[in-house]
């Protein structure tokens, strides 16, 4: 009894240890002005063996730059993650720093999700989104 | 069994030594996603604000409306009907920073009205300010908007798994002619199970 507790109290040590190490990763999409190019950007490559960014949009709700993204999970797990938009202005600096959070999402397999946001302000010409586990 | 007990020691102490690089202290992302338990949080305060935003500034009526003008709008109460303390102004504060730095709305700050008040009090009568140059009472603009809402919560709970519903609306009425031009919608939804530990 006390030799199976024992076993039960390491197994859940090990993998709350585990956990608590666990490292991120971040993929990041830029689309500049006109021109849509994705550059995605991996540390380990989990996500982006996983997902899939299969659409972009890009529109203006007045003079505020409006952005679409459709993600796919292209594996046969549901996968939960989280993501962030990143606005930049002309000259390449970031607006309104800090100014979105992590927003969690959880797509089932081969499901597609389409992610939007706004333009902090005018000044936003290029958007990056940021997708971390 | 010293030989289990061997074993136990020896990947605990590799696993404590694996993750010993962590300081006690430490500053963590504030954008970060926090799940520390299934009551109101950053990441819903956060992801409240940015939601209401990014919708009140591309809806089409109010694309229009602040094409060529920037409403003066004032910021009423949220009513918390949830059972639990949460402080709406910090939600209407982050929210009315953020409708702030997009250039479309100004604001009126009825939680500074006493303060102004004083000043203004102060340049009139103290002697201490030159009249030419004290601001002069009356002057101030009226707000053309109001920003007002609710947050309620539906909490449902058994042995295992606690589920927290939680949502905000958010609305705004024209001052003048009491019509509704927009309102909006956050809903969360947070399930927290019991750990292992504690089964």
């Amino acid at each position: 009894m006390k030799k199976a507790l024992l076993n039960k109290f390491i197994v859940v040590f090990a993998v709350s240890a585990l956990s608590a190490c666990a490292v991120n990763e971040t993929a990041t999409v830029k689309v500049e002005g006109q021109t849509v190019t994705q550059v995605i950007e991996s540390n380990s490559g989990v996500l982006s063996d996983n997902l899939q960014i299969i659409d972009t949009h890009t529109g203006y709700a007045g003079d505020l730059l409006k952005a679409q993204v459709s993600i796919k999970n292209d594996s046969g797990d549901g996968l939960s993650f989280r993501y962030k938009f990143k606005w930049l202005d002309k000259a390449g600096f970031e607006i309104g720093v800090d100014g979105r959070p992590w927003t969690p999402i959880s797509i089932t397999s081969f499901e597609t999700r389409s992610i939007q946001a706004v333009a902090p302000n005018a000044s936003a010409t290029t958007f990056n989104i940021q997708v971390q586990n | 069994m010293k030989l289990i007990n061997i074993t136990t020691i020896v990947l605990a102490s590799l696993v404590l030594v694996a993750c010993s690089n962590n300081p006690k202290i430490s500053y963590g992302d504030a954008t970060g996603v926090e799940t520390t338990n299934t009551d109101f949080g950053s990441t819903d305060l956060q992801t409240i604000a940015a939601k209401l935003v990014d919708d009140l500034v591309s809806f089409p009526p109010i694309v229009k409306l602040t094409a060529d003008n920037r409403p003066i709008v004032f910021v009423d109460k949220i009513k918390n009907k949830t059972t639990e303390h949460i402080d709406t102004e910090s939600i209407t504060d982050t929210i009315q920073t953020k409708l702030l730095q997009s250039g479309k709305f100004r604001f009126v700050d009825m939680t500074a009205v006493k303060q102004i008040q004083d000043q203004l009090q102060f340049q009139m009568d103290s002697g201490m300010v030159d009249p030419t140059k004290a601001v002069a009472f009356g002057k101030q603009t009226g707000a053309e908007f109001m920003l007002y809402g609710n947050m309620s919560s539906i909490i449902k709970r058994n042995s295992d798994t606690k589920d927290v519903y939680y949502k905000f609306t958010l609305k705004l009425v024209n001052l003048e002619t009491g019509i509704l031009e927009w309102a909006s919608e956050k809903e969360i939804r947070k399930t927290g199970e019991k750990s292992f530990f504690s089964l």
